[in-house]
């Protein structure tokens, strides 16, 4: 008994240990499934895509060149130049510009290209000096003097602003090695039945639909047009709506939408987030600022969408002020004494001094009380080593920015512009997914400046004292917070910030303006506004607030009341009722009007001068974008397969019959 | 690969097997059954023994002899079924012939008994087949094809459907040896088949080793091949002996 009871306890411990070493994790690549088998097989590429965008005259941006996915073997761009066949081309980033120079200027060689592939690599590596797809005069059709040749941008190759019939797809860091294995495996012809290709699903609705332009697009419901949502904020919050208050107003504005050649990265770090970031933090110190709401005039903050794409925004916002709409209830046009744009200041620091230029419009009592006030607030600075400069007088004029679509609207609006840059532009990576690096101290330079030169512009007649104008100040952290939030994927818009007001839908940014969903209106659904505009829209009605007689109350229930705002509704039981006046304004172009569950292209409309040049940028729309590598067998080995299969098959019965016959004969001898 | 290869590769596999349906087994009712019992019954074993290894599975290790015990189990215990078959087949057997003296028909014929051997052996090889080949070939129908790290110069689902074409001949032939031998006491042909199908086994570990499918793939349709020549012999010798007698 007890020795039986001996060798159980072997066996078991004999199994015991022969699972622990079963088990050895030693890293095996296993399948263990056909999913996992299918999984292996086709390897799903992360890229960010070209798309196809459509204005008036045609189409630009990449798409598939039919309806169907292209399918062409990876082949690297020094060796592309004896094309046999439809291929797909592996660039590295240096030589993507004079890659579609090429393509643009040789047709036969643009005829072999299925796809293009670029790579992406860590700065360090690529040390790329400048990159910059967008125009030398960004914009220029918008600008309101008339040297349209300046150059603004020099280093600018225009090449986000071509058509192209194949799909272009920017890698990551992580799939630009899995894609250079894939081409070195190809080159190396180990074996001449294979071949490592590229799947390129990028098909357009506007291709298939053959509605090549904006117009026939909207019509044909193959297109969307490019818009979203701006934000507007009041501080102090307008208390009486229904009577005019005479009021004057200081409109200080900063845009959040960037564009890049590749839709989803658009990061625009320089250009525009860093003058967004710089505007939150002004609000925030101003709304810590003694007696902010008793200011002499009214201040209002603005941040428009769409700038990028014929200054949507802006122009949107305008022609609300003359309608009087709902959306810019509370705002008159004319009571705007003189407006303060931040553009990008994130470059401004070099040599411990951060500085900033101020472009303004023509001389007039308004921008010379603005410049005075820029000078007072850069002298209360002592030995911040803070500088603002006028820009240079050679300049034409004001560099491309909003303050255009004002200037056009009304040539003898005031305003200035704050840039980090003088005659050119100092960010080298303008409208390009490398944006990505900015100084977060020049920022707070800005901000803190635009903070205490609001406030003087605000308070008429000096009626301010300098312990006041010194007590404000931008926090740092709050300016460190943003930037983490609104430039980075970690932690990108999952950041303690932002959660605090919203539920982000993704946490990698992308500041790229998207298209309108549904129907226009100042109190659009939620869930077609996109993630950045709602938190500007809690946080400035948030900071600008003043605490409602239901104070705290929970929402949206209980905010009945006029002037009463339910801020940050969708975290779950935490929403608040405040005073405050801010509103979401529809962002798109004057020359479209939505009517009758669709979009219509307005004729031009002479008093509507900035119109007549509009584009009127659509998005084509599309059902699933996606990027896959696999092995793929010549076809000439399929039928092989096949016949072999036939073949085995034929002869195996050809045995068995004659097997049989054999049989029954031997049966039958007798 | 496409649907022509995918329809090639399943052809490679089940193809002869197919022929053999249609040229033997589907002439007579019995056999059709016999196919699908035998398929059932192979089926119900693999479960089993899947019940039993589910603790060590997935086998993380790089190491050969885990899955040789694998094997080795598995093969110790289907060939415990397959005596199990024979058993109730001998029982069947009786009782066919009883009802057919009662409605004064002919017994079984020795071609009749090897048919069913024959019928059982299909069955079982074509389960294997389809669960070790066919479940596998989906993806295939698809444009990508896929190769084994290990067996770099043929694609996956060649080598696959390859070895389960050599299993079916291997399990369709040592039926018919092994039903003969237990019929006939015969110590060398109820040994054949254990050691054919433990050794066909094992062999398909060669497979594991980089390169290894190039060795072991010829070396497995030799042991085919072996099958297919001892089973004709020993065909050859019982119907000679059968009409010597008459």
């Amino acid at each position: 008994m007890a020795s039986k009871l001996f060798h159980f306890c072997v066996l078991l411990c004999f199994l015991a240990r022969l699972h622990a070493s079963l088990s050895a994790s030693e890293e095996v690549a296993l399948l263990q499934s056909v999913p996992d088998l299918e999984n292996a097989m086709y390897i799903v590429v992360d890229g960010f895509p070209c798309v196809r965008l459509l204005n008036l005259s045609g189409e630009i941006g990449c798409s598939n060149p039919g309806r169907d996915k292209v399918v062409a073997p990876i082949v690297r761009l020094k060796n592309a130049d004896k094309l046999s066949q439809l291929s797909a081309i592996l660039v590295s980033l240096n030589e993507f510009d004079s890659f579609l120079a090429r393509v643009s200027n040789d047709s036969n060689f643009a005829r072999r290209i299925g796809g293009v592939l670029v790579e992406s690599e860590s700065e360090i590596k690529n040390g790329l000096k400048g990159f910059s797809p967008d125009q030398k005069f960004p914009q220029a059709e918008f600008s309101p003097y008339r040297s349209i040749n300046y150059q603004w941008n020099p280093i600018g190759s225009g090449r986000m602003w071509k058509n192209y019939n194949f799909p272009i797809f920017l890698l990551s860091e992580s799939s630009t090695s899995i894609l250079k294995e894939a081409a070195i495996k190809n080159e190396d012809h180990q074996n001449v039945y294979t071949a490592n290709v590229a799947e390129f699903d990028l098909v357009m609705q506007t291709t298939k639909a053959r509605t090549l332009d904006s117009e026939s697009c909207l019509k044909g419901e193959t297109c969307l047009p490019l818009g979203g949502y701006s934000v507007w904020s009041a501080l102090p919050p307008i208390q009486d709506l229904s009577s005019e208050s005479s009021k004057r107003i200081i409109l200080a504005t900063a845009s959040m939408d960037s564009a890049s050649f590749f839709r989803d990265k658009s990061l625009g770090a320089d250009s525009p987030i860093s003058g967004l970031i710089s505007l939150l933090a002004a609000v925030d110190a101003l709304s810590h600022a003694e007696g902010s709401h008793s200011l002499d005039k009214q201040l209002v903050f603005a941040i428009f969408t769409g700038e990028a794409w014929g200054y949507l925004g802006s122009r949107r916002f305008l022609l609300e002020l003359d309608q009087h709409s709902d959306a810019v209830n509370g705002l008159n046009n004319s009571l705007i004494d003189t407006i303060v744009e931040i553009g990008s200041v994130g470059k401004g620091f070099s040599q411990g001094i951060k500085r900033l230029f101020a472009h303004t419009t023509r001389a007039s009592t308004a921008t010379n009380e603005t410049l005075n006030a820029l000078q007072l607030a850069q002298d209360s600075f002592q030995s911040s080593g803070i500088e603002v400069l006028s820009a240079n007088a050679s300049n034409p004029g004001i560099p491309p920015s909003s303050l255009m679509a004002f200037l056009k609207k009304n040539p003898e609006a005031s305003g200035v512009v704050l840039e980090d840059f003088d005659t050119v532009f100092t960010n080298q990576f303008y409208h390009s997914h490398l944006d990505a690096n900015i100084n977060s101290s020049a920022i707070v330079a800005a901000a803190s400046l635009v903070a205490r030169t609001l406030y003087i512009l605000a308070s008429e007649k000096k009626h301010f004292t300098t312990a006041a104008l010194n007590a404000i100040n931008v926090n740092s952290s709050l300016v460190e917070e943003l930037v983490g939030c609104l430039l980075t994927c970690e932690p990108g818009l999952s950041c303690g910030l932002v959660k605090h007001y919203i539920l982000p839908s993704t946490a990698c940014p992308n500041h790229y303006v998207g298209v309108l969903l549904g129907e226009p209106s100042s109190t659009p659904y939620l869930g077609y506004i996109g993630d950045v505009p709602r938190f500007l829209w809690n946080f400035l009605a948030e900071k600008t607030s003043i605490p409602a007689d239901s104070a705290g109350s929970a929402c949206p229930n209980n905010c009945t009341n006029t002037g009463q705002l339910c801020i940050r509704p969708e975290t779950d039981g935490k929403g608040v009722c405040v005073v405050s006046t801010t509103r979401y304004v529809p962002a798109y172009s004057t020359r479209l009007k939505y009517e009758s569950e669709s979009w219509k292209v307005l004729a031009p409309n002479s008093s509507d001068s900035i119109g007549m040049v509009d584009p009127v940028w659509t998005e084509s729309n599309w059902d699933v974008i996606r990027l896959r590598l696999y092995t793929k067998q010549d076809s000439s080995y399929d039928w092989i397969v096949l016949l072999a299969g036939f073949s085995v098959t034929v002869l195996a019965y050809l045995a068995i019959v004659i097997t049989r016959a054999l049989i029954n004969k031997a049966l039958k001898m007798d | 690969m496409t649907v022509a290869a995918g329809i090639g590769y399943a052809l490679l596999a089940l193809g002869p097997s197919l022929s053999l349906f249609i040229a033997v087994i589907s002439k007579k009712p019995f056999l059709i059954l016999t196919v699908l019992s035998s398929t059932l019954v192979w089926l119900m074993s693999l479960i089993a023994i899947s019940a039993v290894w589910r603790a060590f599975l997935p086998l993380k290790t790089t190491a050969w002899w885990p899955y040789g015990i694998l094997i080795l189990s598995s093969v110790v215990f289907q060939e415990g079924l397959r005596i199990l078959f024979w058993r109730v087949y001998k029982r069947l057997e009786d009782v066919l012939d009883a009802f057919a003296d009662r409605v004064s028909k002919p017994r079984l014929f020795l071609t009749d008994k090897m048919q069913i051997a024959l019928a059982g052996g299909l069955g079982h090889g074509v389960a294997h087949a389809v669960f070790f080949c066919l479940s596998l070939l989906t993806p295939a129908f698809g444009p990508a094809t896929y190769y084994v790290e290990k067996c770099s110069q043929i694609p996956f689902f060649l080598v696959s459907a390859v070895i389960a074409l050599g299993f079916v001949t291997i399990h369709t032939f040592t039926m018919v040896i092994a039903f003969n031998g237990y019929a006939e006491k015969n110590i060398v042909d109820q040994l054949f088949a254990p050691i054919v199908h433990l050794v066909a086994g094992m062999l398909t570990l060669i497979n594991l080793a980089s390169g290894g499918c190039i060795v072991g793939i010829p070396l497995l349709y030799f042991m085919a091949a072996l099958t297919l020549m001892h089973c004709g012999k020993m065909v050859q010798r019982r119907l000679t002996q059968n009409q010597s007698r008459q």
